[in-house]
């Protein structure tokens, strides 16, 4: 007996050990050796494709306009399996560990700034007709491949309440400057009568609403769409000077003004949201995801409008950031990359025309154009002329570099906001950190 | 009863087989992946694991100033846990003589520990909120307004506030841990302790305390690894921050893994907190036995 509980036992050990080791899966041939191999599709094919997204917007427009249906006119025997995801932290964490273990879902959304870390296991889409109808897919590829094709437009407003600001005799900033002292007047006009008001609704408490100052006013008041690889190439990038120097000393002038109330760590995103919807504060930098909510908020939105953050270099020149997002793109790692590759043109091909009518974003697509949502549309009118910058994010050596320093704008921007922060100081920091790290990286 | 040779068998065979199975698993391997990855920089999406000896551990002691503040971050926790306990005894103390409502006190102080923690983290980034947070009207309605301050902002208070959220929620736990062992022991030694003439702080010292050493040991190392792999409150609450003033050990090795890809970085860190936890668990075995002993 003892033998046979021996022998069972090691069986389980063995297996366990061989459960652990597991095969690796190879990823599939790229789209091209692939389509060469299967040829065309078969209409009948059974497969279940998995999506993976972190829009809990669109999740309701899929439903309200029955995705799955549709794609199934073209390919009955096709499920679509949509995996949703609380925010875009927690999906990319999520598909980071999925990709070490090759099990990333068939389509996924991508944002740029990601693009160093997903792009190998990403099939090239620059052969399909969805890429060839998208305004901005071409100028996101990487190393000549298109591997994610974006379905809406982000770039930021800054949404006001147009009585609050004619209560307080605030017009509508068309310069940094303006904009710093309208921010100041509002905030000195209502915080006498309301303690908590704030000029500027920011959420700093949650860090990544920081980013419109933290992250694009680089790129911003410099007009470099790639400012972020700019500085991969520099030793001390936050020396005096720089570009980044400025806009950063600019946000820093900004913040010490008080103009985000009394206690701007003290409130995430939501709660700032919460106040801007109330009118305790008279302004909310957002996108179009912003503004969703804002609509389905249900409140008066009769005085809200909006106007870009004004960017203006020295010479005066009005910067504005644009950059597309929700970059879908078909894995490698898919078992059915020819059927995703077909799900993608039939999304941008026959449902996107009807999908992006239901967003607040603006369409990516020339074969599905679509009139500027009318709250946005106040922003064009205030700034009719201004320098489009097709922000891009980071490149490869931005990304390694930020690794190992563990530079984070939004953080920054935090401390920004804390008592007894010194500017110079960081900037010395982050210049030391930031050298070492290229030192180890082999970048000098 | 042959059959039933073959039942007993076959129940131990089970009874051995999976737990190892399980364990081998989700323990063992596991944790010794982890130890072989904290031996490389692998940045959690390449399949190749690159070998880099112990740069990852020279790096964590030379080059990682904000994981030590973490980690001081943690021990304010601990410290707080720890002053809790002899409270949290003395509670349970209380409950455990003829007091009537003793039950339902022991309800209530329990019910923090079964709320889920995310929801409970919530309900507290709202209630320390600056514009209507409950606290500061609770403060307010006091005549204590002089008092508000920024709980959640402010980097000298921060950690204290969330480290009182954390108490709060386990306190319970601990107090019906304690309440159970002193329920356990015979009531005919303190019988005769009462006889003997004992007083209630001599019947805690010598008889009640080290009848429930078990139970003190328990509750010491669940303050120890709670605090030290504190998470889901300052996550929740403040994100870490302003800046890296709430953050702990396990929220920054989690930024290391996610937020800048350095898996291999954040295993060397795991595994740097697990031996933390043991070592501290074994000193304070060591002293809690001297003091027993004595």
């Amino acid at each position: 007996m003892k033998k046979v509980l021996a022998l069972v036992l090691s069986a389980c050990m063995c297996a366990a050990v061989f459960a652990g080791c597991g095969s690796e899966k190879a990823p599939a041939a790229d789209s091209s050796e692939t389509s060469a191999a299967e040829g065309g599709l078969d209409k009948n094919i059974k497969a279940t494709l998995t999506f993976a997204t972190w829009d809990n917007e669109a999740m309701d427009v899929f439903e309200e306009l029955d995705l799955e249906g549709r794609f199934q006119e073209l390919y009955p025997n096709v499920n679509i399996e949509i995996e949703e995801f609380k925010d875009d932290i927690e999906y990319f964490n999520q598909m980071k560990i999925r990709a070490a273990a090759n099990e990333l879902p068939d389509i996924m959304y991508l944002q740029t700034r990601f693009y160093p870390v997903f792009k190998d296991y990403m099939m090239d889409l620059s052969d399909t007709k969805a890429a060839a109808n998208n305004i901005l897919a071409a100028e996101c590829a990487v190393d000549g491949r298109i591997i994610g094709i974006p379905e809406k437009i982000s770039t930021d407003y800054v949404f006001y309440w147009s009585d609050v600001f004619e209560e307080a005799g605030v017009a509508v900033p068309h310069t940094w400057e303006e904009f710093v002292t309208a921010s100041e007047t509002l905030q000195k006009h209502y915080e006498a009568a309301d303690p908590d008001f704030m000029a500027i609704a920011m959420g700093a408490k949650d860090g990544w609403p920081m980013y419109p100052l933290m992250e694009y006013a680089a790129a911003s008041f410099s007009g470099e769409s790639n400012y972020w690889d700019i500085m991969a190439t520099e030793d001390e990038p936050f020396a005096e000077g720089t570009e980044i120097n400025k806009a950063f000393t600019k946000v820093y002038d900004l913040l010490n003004r008080g103009v985000l109330g009394r206690d701007p760590l003290g409130l995430g995103y939501d709660q700032a949201l919460s106040m801007f919807l109330n009118k305790k504060a008279a302004m909310m930098i957002d996108n179009s995801m912003g503004m969703a909510k804002i609509a389905a908020s249900g409140v008066d939105l009769s005085t809200l409008k909006t106007f870009y953050t004004p960017y203006t270099d020295e010479n005066g020149q009005f910067n504005h950031i644009v950059q597309g997002d929700f970059f879908m793109g078909v894995t490698n790692t898919s078992e059915n990359p020819e059927l995703a590759k077909a799900f993608l043109e039939f999304y941008f091909e026959d449902f996107y025309g009807d999908y992006i009518m239901e967003l607040a974003s603006d369409s990516t697509m020339t074969n599905a154009p679509k009139e500027k949502n009318q709250y946005m549309a106040y922003a064009d009118a205030e700034q009719p002329e201004m320098n489009l910058v097709n922000y891009m994010g980071g490149g490869d050596d931005f990304t390694a570099i930020v690794n190992k320093c563990k530079f984070d704008h939004n953080k920054v921007g935090a401390q920004m906001l804390m008592e007894g922060f010194d500017l110079e100081q960081c900037f010395d920091e982050l210049n030391k950190s930031w050298s070492e790290a290229r030192k180890s990286l082999g970048m000098e | 009863m042959k059959s039933l040779k073959k039942s007993r068998n076959c129940f131990i065979l089970c009874a051995l087989v999976i737990p190892v199975v399980l364990l081998l698993l989700f323990v063992v391997y596991p944790s010794f992946d982890l130890i072989a990855m904290s031996f490389t920089d692998w940045d959690g999406v390449s399949p190749h694991r690159q070998f880099n000896g112990i740069a990852n551990y020279i790096t964590m002691f030379r080059d990682s100033p904000d994981l030590w503040l973490s980690l001081r971050n943690n021990l304010i926790y601990l410290g707080v846990h720890m002053i809790m306990i002899p409270i949290e005894l003395a509670i349970a103390v209380m409950l455990n003589t003829r007091f009537k409502g003793a039950n339902f006190v022991k309800t209530i102080a329990f019910l923090p520990f079964i709320i889920n923690g995310v929801g409970m983290s919530y309900a507290f980034s709202y209630f320390f909120s600056p514009v209507n947070g409950a606290f500061n009207e609770i403060l307010t309605m006091a005549g204590l307004s002089g008092s508000i301050h920024k709980w959640l902002s402010d980097p000298q208070i921060v950690n204290f506030v969330l480290a009182a959220v954390s108490a709060w929620r386990f306190s319970g736990y601990h107090i019906v841990l304690f309440s159970t062992g002193l329920t356990s022991l015979s009531a005919e030694m303190m019988e005769a302790a009462l006889i003997d003439g004992a007083s209630a702080w001599q019947k805690l010292w010598r008889i009640q305390l080290p009848n429930i050493w078990m139970v003190f040991s328990f509750v010491m190392f669940d303050c120890i690894r709670g605090t030290l792999q504190c998470f889901d409150i300052p996550f929740i609450m403040t994100g870490g921050g302003p800046g890296y003033a709430s953050s702990t050990f396990t929220l920054y090795t989690i930024d290391t893994a996610f937020k800048y890809n350095s898996f291999g970085m954040a295993a060397t860190m795991a595994v740097a907190i697990m031996v933390i936890v043991i070592a501290v668990y074994g000193i304070q075995q060591i002293l809690l036995k001297k003091v027993i002993d004595r």
